[in-house]
């Protein structure tokens, strides 16, 4: 049965990879592939394998506690069948959470966009030479994802990108960059990136410390990607009129407020989970409810029919909503693999037949480019123990750069991806013609330059 | 803290039933209740912390089940609403009697709303009305009927009503069960008003427009033009075999109810894109579930969350079991207290009060498909007619046809009544011989 769901999943992926020649959405495939992963994990009968498991006995423990007296008289099947739910009831509290904080993001984002709040950002950035305008976008999306997170970021700087560049080719290899960019920029610091702060908040790694050892090769992870493509990219940003000539006149008022109302939820998200320790969505969630009610006030002028426009409920009808949809297909299916204890296993037998932890961290961050990285940095924490491996160790700070970056090497790859293929109509395709091959540069590249400067430490 | 808490849930509902005159979309008002009174709950019992995260899990995990099944319903009404589908069923309703007229709509009604959600249901049936029934004062009545079939067919089925439907996610009914014991009781909740309008109602339908009428618009929210596209009939059997397929879904794989609807969903998307091949990629847009999801009401999903979520903070700060236990010594009876439920929700969202109520009575206590569950289905399902402004489906048809509150109040609500006590008597002489009840 374990075989079955890993095809169906290869399958669904290519589907997914295919979405054009096949003429198919990727949302179907992504949906299909999660439910089929799950029907098929739920149907079948158990593996000695998973009964033996320590997940399997830890469920049983904490059912016992639950149950009482009524634990002793079920079989086997329906304690199979209690543990598989369980599990998906799990996955799907953590999949709602990145579901609605994305959608979250996405809305205020389009809020702040459709009162040409950018505006006045983009308006301070006067170059015309695409080569510069990279350099800046770059930077900026590294720092910006150093402290917000990934998804954020590149939901902001795609924004950004769609006001200064009008020439869609262009602005592909910019959407391209700002998912390496937005990784990049993550993994070394341990509010950047989810995989980091499971790290971090799992002691396996201390905050100075990351930021000094992952500084550089997340630089080098961007730079080696920014520098080819300063030798080679080739265009013109294309016209900006459009955007130029428009004076204040043709706009609505407010748009400085919900630009600096915006900005300002998107950065104290963060705060309001320090503070409270509350997941960060319903961070997300209070801010767009805000937003939202300041959005219908500000405009008592208009009728109802102009005035949906410039509220949160117009800007949710322009949300992509499939590309939400897909993300929580696809995580529906690794979750499959991971409660089957397939990317556990995976895990494990790369570690036995590589043997060098260095190797196995490398292509574990590779492997996050194909599945969500959260599975797998779990696995590898469970894999091996802070007594044999203590804080700060090399593996620990290697995997928060290799999972934490490897996932730019595909779209599918990282939640900054899946947001910009949604936003920008990013083809798989495409982006593993143009961009996989300089991703995979800087991941390499950065990689290098923390074993050299481990070896050297 | 528990004051305050409880003092920003009644302010949020406030604001929430004023939506209206305060002008602030409910939606907003929702996710900030349910968004500070986690906060709240969490400030205040800050060394609990990660014990408040695992129930906020918990019940993200469950509203979630409940959203992403609504989504992908919403979803397949509204691509079968695309390809005009629902023709095929009405441009079957061609009789001139009124009275035989009002016996075909209300059953249409009854039957397509326990299959679809409510509000569709009225929204297809309002604008089939439009075209056979001219006369005005004629047609307020049919609009008022459609919004008593519809509730009261969404009540007897897991998929036609979202607090059913939530009551079979959540476990406490199951999909045989609650049309064995509730068919009944729904059917009489409409048939009593109609019979009674049945001997009053006078009056003509007026006389029918010969041409225009006919091809007037699409039904429903869809805006798109009179066009025909292939495969309205493929895709209304697909979408409909889909949403009954999601109870056999269950069934079989025990897994919970919103894969079942993703997997329907997933296949009429794949379904949608093949259909046309000849069209290009702009003019396929509107026809494949990629449109359909722009269409599909995003803020109310938002809704349910910031309400759920606020509901399921009372909960876990255990005030809904304490209120339970309030009602319980003063009011005595389960029976009385669901049943003014019902009546309850027709002025305020039966979605909360529903979710209030599984809150406030545990499933180890009450079993799955203990008599409260059913009943509490029958009454949050059908006691929303009372008032036009007391479900999705009287909303929409109050906007549609620009019924007067006051109106409804004066020639309808007193019908609906008589139905929802009628149908609950029923129930509850009923439910002893349908067996399961233990």
């Amino acid at each position: 049965m374990g075989t079955v769901i890993i095809v169906v999943f290869i399958l669904g992926y290519l589907c997914i990879a295919l979405e054009h020649p096949l003429k198919i959405n990727k949302t179907a495939s992504a949906i299909l592939t999660g439910v089929l992963c799950w029907t098929l994990f739920a149907v079948a009968s158990p593996t000695q394998d998973l009964l033996n498991s320590v997940q399997f006995h830890h469920f049983l423990e904490i059912l016992e506690v639950e149950l009482g007296p009524n634990f002793s008289s079920m079989g086997q099947n329906e304690l199979y069948l209690k543990f598989v739910t369980s599990e998906l009831s799990h996955h799907l509290a953590s999949i709602a959470e990145i579901l609605f904080f994305l959608l979250g993001a996405m809305t205020i984002v389009e809020l702040v966009d459709a009162h040409h709040g950018f505006r006045f950002i983009t308006d301070r950035i006067k170059t015309k030479d695409a080569k510069t305008l990279l350099w800046i976008i770059c930077w900026v999306t590294f720092f910006l994802s150093s402290v917000l997170d990934n998804l954020t970021t590149s939901i902001v700087m795609i924004s950004l990108i769609r006001k200064l560049i009008p020439n869609k080719d262009m602005r592909l290899f910019f959407a391209g960059m700002i998912v390496i960019a937005a990784n990049a920029g993550g993994a070394w610091t341990p509010i950047g990136d989810v995989t980091t702060t499971m790290l971090w908040i799992g002691g396996q790694i201390s905050t100075v410390n990351i930021v000094k050892v992952m500084f550089l090769p997340s630089v080098v992870c961007m730079l080696a990607p920014l520098l080819y493509l300063s030798f080679t990219l080739k265009g013109e940003l294309g016209k900006t009129d459009e955007f130029q000539t428009m004076t204040s006149g043709d706009l609505v008022g407010g748009g400085k407020l919900i630009l600096a109302l915006g900005v300002g939820v998107l950065v104290s998200v963060p705060v309001f989970k320090t503070f409270t320790h509350l997941p960060p969505y319903l961070g997300m969630l209070g801010g767009l409810g805000i937003l939202w009610v300041v959005s219908e006030v500000i405009h008592p002028e208009l009728d109802e029919a102009v005035k949906k426009h410039y509220t949160a409920a117009g800007a949710l009808s322009r949300v992509d909503v499939p590309s939400v949809l897909f993300f929580l297909g696809i995580l529906l299916a690794v979750g499959a693999l991971e409660s089957m204890l397939t990317l556990h296993n995976f895990a494990e037998y790369l570690a036995h037949t590589l043997g060098d932890n260095r190797i196995i961290i490398t292509m574990i961050g590779l492997l996050s480019a194909l599945v969500d990285n959260v599975p797998l940095v779990a696995a590898s924490m469970g894999m091996y123990s802070l007594a044999v491996y203590p804080q700060d160790h090399m593996i620990w700070e290697y995997l928060a750069y290799c999972a934490g970056t490897g996932g730019s090497i595909l779209i599918i790859g990282s939640a900054a991806g899946v947001a910009v293929m949604g936003m920008e109509k990013v083809d798989f395709i495409w982006y593993v013609k143009k961009i996989s091959v300089v991703a995979m540069m800087g991941y390499f590249a950065g990689a290098a330059t923390y074993l050299l400067m481990d070896s050297i430490r | 803290m528990e004051i305050i808490v409880i003092t920003i849930f009644v302010i949020g509902y406030l604001l929430i039933a004023l939506e209206h005159p305060v002008k602030i979309n409910k939606s907003a008002s929702a996710i900030l209740t349910g968004v500070i009174c986690w906060t709240i709950y969490a400030i205040v019992e800050q060394e609990s912390i990660h014990h408040i995260s695992e129930q906020l899990a918990e019940h993200l995990s469950e509203i979630s089940a409940i959203l992403f099944f609504l989504m992908g319903a919403m979803t397949i009404v509204e691509l079968i609403d695309a390809y005009q589908g629902f023709r095929i069923v009405t441009d079957r309703i061609t009789t001139r009697d009124p009275k035989k007229l009002m016996w075909v709509i209300c059953c249409v009604t009854f039957v397509l709303s326990a299959l679809l959600d409510n509000l569709t249901t009225s929204i297809v049936m309002v604008s089939l009305l439009r075209k056979l029934v001219p006369n005005k004062n004629m047609r307020l009545f049919f609009a008022g009927m459609i919004v008593i079939s519809a509730n009261a067919g969404g009540a007897w089925s897991p998929i036609g009503d979202v607090t059913t439907t939530m009551l079979w996610i959540g476990g406490q009914i199951t999909a045989v069960n609650i049309i064995k014991t509730l068919l009944l009781p729904s059917m009489v909740c409409m048939l009593i008003p109609l019979i009674y309008l049945q001997f009053t109602l006078k009056g003509e339908l007026g006389v029918l427009e010969k041409h225009d009428q006919i091809n007037e618009g699409g039904h429903g929210h869809g805006a798109h033009s009179n066009k025909e596209v292939k495969g309205a009939k493929l895709m209304l059997f697909l979408g409909i075999a889909g949403l009954i397929s999601v109870p056999v879904f269950k069934t079989v794989t025990h897994l919970p109810p919103y894969l079942g609807m993703l997997l329907a969903l997933g296949v009429l998307w794949v379904a949608s894109e093949l259909i046309n091949p000849d069209m290009d990629e702009a003019e396929k847009k509107p026809y494949t579930a990629a449109g359909a999801l722009t269409r599909i009401d995003v803020p109310s999903v938002l809704f349910f969350l910031g309400i759920l979520l606020a509901v399921g903070a009372l909960q876990s700060m255990e005030i809904l079991s304490r209120f339970a236990a309030f009602l319980d010594t003063t009011l005595g009876d389960n029976r009385i207290i669901i049943t003014l439920i019902g009546i309850l929700s027709s002025l305020v969202d039966n979605v909360p009060l529903v979710a209030a109520s599984m809150g406030m009575y545990s499933m180890e206590m009450y079993h799955a498909d203990h008599m409260i569950w059913e009943y509490l289905a029958y009454c949050a399902g059908t006691g929303g007619s009372i008032l036009i402004i007391g479900s999705a489906a009287g909303v929409a048809v109050m906007g549609m046809e620009k019924i007067d509150f006051i109106w409804y109040l004066k020639k309808i609500s007193l019908l609906a009544m008589l139905g929802y006590f009628a149908g609950a008597i029923v129930y509850l002489l009923t439910y002893p011989f349908f067996a399961v009840h233990p």
